[in-house]
């Protein structure tokens, strides 16, 4: 039988396939039983064979001018500092409005009040310069349920890793790290907080930096207030959120003419760095500035605080009418 | 979250994307750029994979991608295939008289290769070199398995035919 016959011609694709191991079993089936009657065809399956394996060679043989080693250096590189820019946010609903919560590869970043809409492009992200971000359902899940509890009362602390790199300065970075430090329930002013990271005087650009804190919430500026006892600002105006968290940590408020006011003298009061705390009426503590001065809500708190009641005026034993 | 660090991802497919886009590329500088280009895109779609997505598959398609809107993009096609290679590889180790006829046959399969039709010829890389599966090939290249596999098949017929007349090295124990 030549090549050329008609039952060879039918053969041929299936030989090929047979030849790159490819042909269905009837196929290679056929084709076994083709070529032990063809000789043409039997040298045609045994060249395609030789091919189909120099074919299947090359992937064992180096190409040229393989770079790759020195191209995933550069690519490891590149990858760190896309990283390093790389960011998730997702806007939550909370009872406090829609909060955006933003985390890089080193902790949360940014926890951003958003209009009530909850659009996302309303963020202040998306005019940082040099940064990618994405959008993602669960990265920052954790801690929004967290924050949810802590909305409730029923955390007092939020253990998050956190960026800083938002802070618009040293001196901001200070002032956030200072205010971070605060205790749960806790009050005290920005003056106080001026003092702590030693510049008294700073006492307007320490309000200016907490009112530009990028992480809002987890880093407690509202338990910074005036040196007056007024509430003063809050991300903006919105002195009502202010209000709200305080309750949540056991601090009350009261609403005076375009004003709203922690009361001073229904909260136990601490000075400078004194372990011990003390009803407001304790020797000279009313004569104080609030720039010295840290209050508590409730004697909880102050303990919570690791705070010691006072052996003068023994507010355990006098405490304050709730 | 909970899947393996994209880090883990460049150390399994690096090399290998690396080599294949060295392959149907005519110039090292572009499987460099390509390859680079390849897993920042990856980095940034990563998250968005499923979980149980094969992620050699998955490589395997975005540099292809990204290769053919290369070729498509410029009139780098006709630059790519003007391009005179010059290859130095090492052999199989087959012995003195082997290697010479090994050398010449491979140079000649890999002028067949380089002078198929785009997607037969990323076809055929995938399947023959690669061993990527027609399924993974398939969406690769965004079209149906069938396709994938008539690529291929003809891609092979080509190369059966480039090859007529040359010498090739046959293996020790026939098969």
């Amino acid at each position: 039988m030549s090549p050329s016959s008609s039952s060879c011609r039918q053969i041929a694709p299936d030989l090929l396939r047979a030849a790159m191991g490819e042909a269905s079993p009837p196929a290679a089936e056929r084709v076994e039983e083709h070529v032990r009657r063809c000789a043409a065809c039997r040298d045609e399956l045994h060249r395609s064979r030789d091919v189909d394996r120099l074919v299947t060679s090359l992937g064992r043989t180096p190409v040229a001018e393989d770079r790759s080693h020195a191209v995933r250096g550069d690519l490891e590189w590149r990858l760190a500092e896309l990283r390093r820019r790389a960011m998730t946010c997702r806007v939550w609903n909370s009872p406090l409005g829609p909060i955006l919560i933003a985390r890089s590869d080193r902790g949360v970043v940014l926890v951003e009040y958003l209009p009530r809409s909850g659009d996302v492009r309303a963020s202040r992200l998306h005019r940082v310069h040099g940064i990618e971000v994405v959008e993602d359902t669960t990265d920052t899940e954790a801690f929004y349920q967290q924050l949810l509890e802590y909305l409730a009362g029923e955390r007092t602390r939020l253990a998050w890793p956190l960026d800083f790199r938002f802070a618009a300065s040293d001196f901001q970075r200070e002032v956030l790290e200072a205010t971070a430090a605060l205790p749960y329930g806790a009050v005290t002013s920005y003056g106080r907080i001026a003092r702590e990271i030693g510049r008294p005087s700073a006492v307007r650009a320490v309000a200016q930096a907490l009112r530009r804190n990028p992480l809002p919430i987890v880093v407690p500026c509202h338990r910074v207030i005036g040196g007056s006892g007024s509430l003063t600002g809050y991300a903006g105006s919105k002195i009502d959120l202010k209000e709200r968290l305080l309750a949540v940590e056991g601090v009350r408020t009261a609403h005076a003419p375009r004003d709203v006011r922690i009361l001073r003298a229904a909260m136990y009061t601490v000075a400078d760095r004194d372990p011990e705390y003390c009803l407001p009426t304790c020797g000279s503590l009313s004569t104080l500035p609030l720039a010295r001065l840290t209050l508590f809500g409730t004697r909880e708190r102050a303990e919570a605080a690791g705070l010691a009641p006072c052996t003068t005026c023994r507010p355990d034993l006098h405490p304050l009418s709730a | 979250m909970g899947r393996e660090a994209f880090e883990v991802v460049v150390a399994n497919h690096h090399a290998e994307i690396y080599r294949y886009l060295r392959r149907v590329t005519a110039r090292a500088s572009e499987a460099e750029d390509l390859s680079q280009e390849a897993f920042l895109r990856g980095f940034r779609a990563y998250r968005t994979l499923p979980p149980d997505a094969n992620v050699r598959a998955w490589m395997f398609a975005i540099a292809t991608n990204l290769y053919r809107n290369h070729i498509r993009t410029e009139s780098r096609r006709r630059a790519a295939h003007a391009t005179v290679r010059s290859r130095s590889r090492e052999n199989d180790g087959e012995g003195p008289e082997g290697e010479a006829m090994f050398n010449e046959a491979k140079a000649v399969l890999e002028r067949v290769i380089e002078g198929l039709p785009l997607r037969q010829r990323l076809a055929f890389v995938l399947r023959k070199i690669h061993d990527l599966s027609y399924e993974e090939i398939a969406r690769s290249l965004g079209c149906s398995q069938e396709s994938a596999r008539a690529h291929v098949f003809q891609a092979f017929r080509k190369v059966r035919q480039g090859l007529d007349g040359h010498a090739l090295p046959r293996p020790e124990v026939p098969v």
